[in-house]
């Protein structure tokens, strides 16, 4: 027999335990090599249950279940049966468990003891801050302004009757707001619930803008489909991913071609690929193009012809490589694939839909669905139903740049002396210039803020009743984009708070208010659970959908064991004929995109939502401040993304810090990170940084490290919507001699290029023609 | 107290068609498993701890610039390079196929670490430190590993363990694909990954996803000759993982030029 490692350790646990061994039939090859220490990964203990309820780390609201073990909530994993997500999970998700047990949760109520943003408050009572908060209501609550995160359902509702029973208005804020993309889907499609997409059936994707594989819309809900788009069970071919946008971004790097197009000219190139389209009759069979053009065909897009378009998107030189083609060529062979390949889907949303022109950018991406037949079809546009049960709002109510800028003057005003604030984080999501921050350190503003932790619209707060944490609460959601049928999402509380912290229900307190207030004739619950508790009774009664039960108890207990309610029956409304001359209305508003900020800028900006701390919601999470940007693989920090190239040119190299500026006056620093992918004239910042309360995590961090790329922005619009146009700044950059190290996950791991030798080819690939596409 | 176990050959298949490097799995890695906290002095000291982790790979110049994505985690080899090395058997391979680590047994020589090609174990240059409120996080079954010792992916060994127990010992039944993806008894990772690039089973189960691939892998060793996109990391070192890779499919190739499809 050899002697080796294995057999000398059979023969050296053998001798160590061999008497025991001998008498107990141990699992063979397991105890000999184990001896006496046991794993204690093999020693699992206690009993762990999961509860179904709702995460709100992102708008998506995404369905989760909760492990808890002895009253403590251990880990996050989605909800199988919930259909926006189907048991899949952002990375966003998990962090949930960190703002519950967070270090920098506010413990109870505070009321402010010195000036107003010097972040000095005092504990007080819960009774007296509610007393507080019912003069205050009864005092000046003619004109309050409530504002939330985006709320869909039962929040959603009772924020909304709260503020109109005190004559005030509710807003939801969104730093990149969709406002613009709402209003394009209504003029479009001719909805009010954001429509969804069936990506997973597609065979064609083309998406302008809107980087739906990380932040935008349901990101978890789109990234499960483009799994199946790619190798879904069934599909004869993989599907196809063309994307669209000045920055390389976590989608862009997913498509199988990346188009980097000047700033603000995304809907051109869509009309071009319209004109195309119908001058060469490639329209799926049944479409009609008279109805679409206003009776002129091709000719109403004549001033799209790629030979018009194409020297004025951008698209750079060395793309092309056609051999004996250029670049109207190449729209002309896009166009053609879009619509040959069916069933093919143009999404857009994020950067194409931030400029002068954006929504005439979203309006003409999105009319090309009519053309290939996408709309209401398999594969194509899916359009969501509104609430399975009346009144509750199926649609966010997010305000845009313009009803911000009215808040503000509303306040500088004395029209608005009360401000309600829940979740939402205006004074660092809105560019400075708007004045919110101003206006809230105003002394004739009441300012109260119920959100779990400091950030900086809490900081300007008068007084501060601290929100559970969505995990100890109840809610509900109706998502958006939905699955294109009825559902209901279910949010329970999975464990109480820590006995150190004293936090109430934000609903809960409203209803109490409007109670006492004698403002509850619309508002008749005395809690959120009993409202929820009423819609269970209700969708009981509807008798369908995903619940079977005996009774109204039995129903109640399996909506909340299943984490929501269903029905895949009752699909969206069914789509009409386009609006008459769609495309020729859409090619009469066409504007080019107007840029502000550094006339003489050499660089466009694109700000971006970063991957896991978004807008900086998740900015006091440590495990999403630690989880890498994927393309950069930056943690912690602000960085300028500069094309490698031009960073060479600039003298410059990682980490050297640069200041970016819009105008004269306006700048930030922030460290440089060459990006390979990015075109010479475009910058990329993340949003998410650049916090200044909020604790270590947040706000630990000074300039250069962490800065706020909303701090270059002006109150630019996007025409018709109102909402802030963030993508049409330009800016300069100027070294500034400074130089700091970048912390990112690069580098961590001896890394292998690609293809210095076959043996280190450790990413292969195979090309889709050797495979036909359709490859295991 | 003896009971007879039913045979576990556990592999994961790892589609890079399908992953977008959205850090997913990476996240979920952490909070199932009591990795430290990566705090920035971390990455400055680029001793960060990912268990499971993308590499990010630039292809090509602008504009004909591809980004590639690239999870990896232990690969869970069978001739795995880590265990000769260790003096004092802290790492070992199980009879399931997990490379195993035994955080008592290990004395911290990080011989391992210097012989894995992959980079895949993380020592523990620090007491790991969580604010006290955040503690209650811990996930009671994952011991805390404490400085000087060497950890690593388990492939959610409590998990499994947990699956055999509830499924297998309780109620008699087996482990198979449907109760590791329905019951939460699979990898975390596998369980997170949103577009389904992380897929997780038993090669002894023949209606395994992942099974076709292992079979193909094993039966095929030249990569050319298989009918699937498998292969293995640094195959040429002849480690045998139990994990695989399928190959990303390139629809516009940068080496061979434009073309259209």
């Amino acid at each position: 027999m050899n002697l080796t490692r294995r057999n000398f350790l059979t023969w050296a646990g053998i001798s160590a335990v061999g008497a025991v061994s001998c008498k107990i039939p141990f699992p063979e090859g397991e105890l000999q090599i184990q001896s006496p220490v046991r794993l204690p990964e093999d020693l699992v203990k206690g009993q762990d249950n999961w509860y179904a309820t709702l995460c709100r780390q992102c708008p998506a609201a995404e369905g989760v279940l909760v492990r808890v073990m002895e009253g403590r909530a251990k880990k996050v994993q989605g909800n199988p049966n919930y259909p926006v997500n189907l048991g899949k999970q952002s990375a966003r998700c998990d962090a949930g468990l960190q703002a519950l047990y967070h270090p920098h949760r506010l413990a109870g109520p505070m009321s402010r003891s010195g000036p107003k943003g010097a972040g000095q408050y005092q504990p007080v009572a819960w009774d007296q801050a509610l007393n507080t908060l019912g003069s205050q209501l009864s005092d000046r609550g003619q004109g309050l302004v409530l504002i939330t995160e985006p709320l869909r359902a039962h929040l959603g509702l009772i924020v909304s009757r709260f503020a109109t029973a005190f004559g005030g208005r509710h807003l939801g804020f969104q730093t990149l707001d969709d406002t613009t993309y709402r209003g394009a889907a209504k003029s479009v499609f001719g909805q009010d619930v954001l429509p969804g997409f069936d990506i997973a059936h597609a065979n064609y994707l083309i998406s302008f803008g809107a980087d739906f594989l990380s932040t935008w819309g349901s990101p978890t809900h789109f990234s499960r489909a483009y799994g199946e788009f790619r190798h879904g069970a069934g599909r004869t071919r993989r599907g196809t991913h063309v994307h669209v946008e000045p920055r390389f971004s976590m989608t862009a790097a997913n498509a199988d071609r990346w188009l980097p197009i000047a700033p603000g000219w995304e809907g051109h190139l869509a009309l071009s690929l319209a004109y195309v389209i119908i001058a060469e009759g490639l329209q799926a069979p049944g479409v009609d193009v008279a109805g679409l053009t206003g009776g002129r065909g091709a000719a109403s897009l004549e001033a799209f012809r790629p030979e018009t378009v194409a020297p004025r998107i951008g698209l750079p030189e060395g793309l092309l490589v056609l051999p004996g083609k250029d670049a109207a060529e190449f729209i002309r062979q896009l166009a053609r694939d879009f619509a040959a390949n069916r069933p093919s889907l143009a999404i857009g949303g994020d950067s194409a839909g931030a400029h002068s022109n954006g929504q005439f950018n979203l309006e003409a991406i999105y009319a090309l669905n009519y053309l290939v037949g996408s709309v209401g079809a398999p594969g194509g546009v899916v359009f969501n139903p509104a609430s399975p049960l009346p009144d509750l709002p199926a649609a966010a109510k997010v305000g845009s740049l313009a009803d911000w800028a009215g808040v503000a003057e509303d306040i500088r005003g004395g029209r608005s002396k009360l401000l309600l604030v829940h979740q939402a984080d205006p004074v660092h999501g809105l560019p400075p210039s708007v004045g919110f921050r101003e206006a809230l350190g105003r002394e004739d503003l009441f300012t109260v803020s119920f959100s779990s932790f400091m950030d900086e619209t809490t900081a300007l707060a008068d007084l501060i009743l601290p929100d559970r944490v969505y995990l100890e609460d109840w809610g509900s959601d109706i998502p958006e984009p939905g699955p294109g049928y009825y559902t209901l999402g279910f949010q329970q509380p999975v464990v109480n708070p820590l006995s150190d912290y004293d936090p109430r229900s934000f609903a809960d307190l409203l209803l109490a208010a409007a109670q006492e207030q004698g403002k509850s004739a619309n508002l008749p619950w005395p809690r959120l659970r009993d409202f929820l508790r009423e819609s269970s009774d209700a969708l009981f009664a509807l008798n369908r959908g995903s619940i079977q039960a005996a009774s109204a108890d039995e129903f109640w207990t399996t909506l909340l064991r299943q984490g929501g309610w269903w029905d895949e029956k009752g699909t969206g409304p069914r789509p009409g004929a386009a609006p008459r001359d769609l495309l020729a209305g859409i090619a009469a508003r066409a504007a080019a995109p107007s840029y502000f900020g550094a006339a003489d800028g050499e660089f466009f900006l694109l700000p971006f939502a970063h991957n896991t701390l978004l807008d900086g919601q998740n900015a006091h999470l440590p495990w999403l401040q630690g989880a890498p940007d994927p393309i950069t693989t930056i943690t912690w920090q602000t960085w300028v993304e500069v094309n490698d190239h031009k960073v060479k040119e600039l003298g410059l190299r990682e980490g050297d810090v640069v200041r970016v500026e819009s105008a004269a006056g306006v700048s930030i620093l922030a460290p440089v990170y060459p990006n390979p992918a990015l075109p010479p004239n475009v910058v990329g910042i993340p949003l998410g940084q650049g916090r200044r309360s909020g604790g270590e995590y947040a706000a630990g961090r000074a300039a250069p490290e962490s800065a706020n790329v909303l701090d270059l922005l002006e109150d630019r619009r996007v025409a018709v919507s109102g909402a802030l146009a963030w993508a049409g700044a330009r800016v300069r950059l100027t070294p500034t001699g400074q130089s700091i190290r970048i912390s990112k996950f690069e580098g961590t791991s001896p890394a292998r290029e690609i293809g210095l030798s076959p043996s280190e080819d450790i990413f292969k690939t195979v090309s889709s023609n050797g495979a036909a596409g359709g490859a295991r | 107290m003896a009971t007879e176990r039913i045979d576990h050959k556990w592999g994961m298949v790892i589609d890079l068609d399908r992953c977008t490097g959205c850090q997913a799995c990476v996240v979920a890695c952490q909070a199932e498993n009591n990795v430290p906290m990566n705090t920035q002095d971390r990455f400055l000291q680029r001793r960060a701890y990912e268990w499971i982790r993308i590499e990010r790979y630039w292809e090509g110049e602008f504009p004909n610039v591809k980004a590639r994505f690239l999870p990896v985690l232990c690969q869970h080899c069978e001739n795995a390079p880590c265990e000769p090395v260790c003096p004092v058997y802290a790492t070992y391979h199980n009879e399931q196929g997990l490379n195993v680590q035994v955080y008592n047994r290990c004395v911290g020589t990080r011989y391992c670490i210097n012989n894995c090609p992959y980079q895949v174990r993380f020592f523990n240059w620090w007491e790991p430190q969580w604010p006290a409120t955040l503690r209650n996080q811990l996930n009671p079954d994952v011991t805390v590993r404490s400085r000087g010792i060497m950890e690593k992916c388990t492939f959610c060994i409590q998990r499994l363990r947990r699956g055999e127990l509830t499924v297998e010992r309780r109620e008699g039944g087996r482990l198979d694909a449907q109760a590791l993806r329905d019951r939460n008894f699979g990898p975390a990772c596998v369980a997170a990954c949103p577009t389904g690039a992380l897929i997780f089973g038993d090669q002894l189960d023949p209606n395994s996803a992942i099974s076709p691939y292992f079979a193909d892998a094993n039966e095929h060793p030249h990569e050319e000759d298989r009918t699937t996109r498998a292969y293995r990391l640094l195959e040429e070192m002849n480690t045998k993982p139990n994990v695989l890779y399928l190959k990303k499919v390139d629809q516009y190739p940068l080496k061979q030029g434009e073309q259209h499809g």
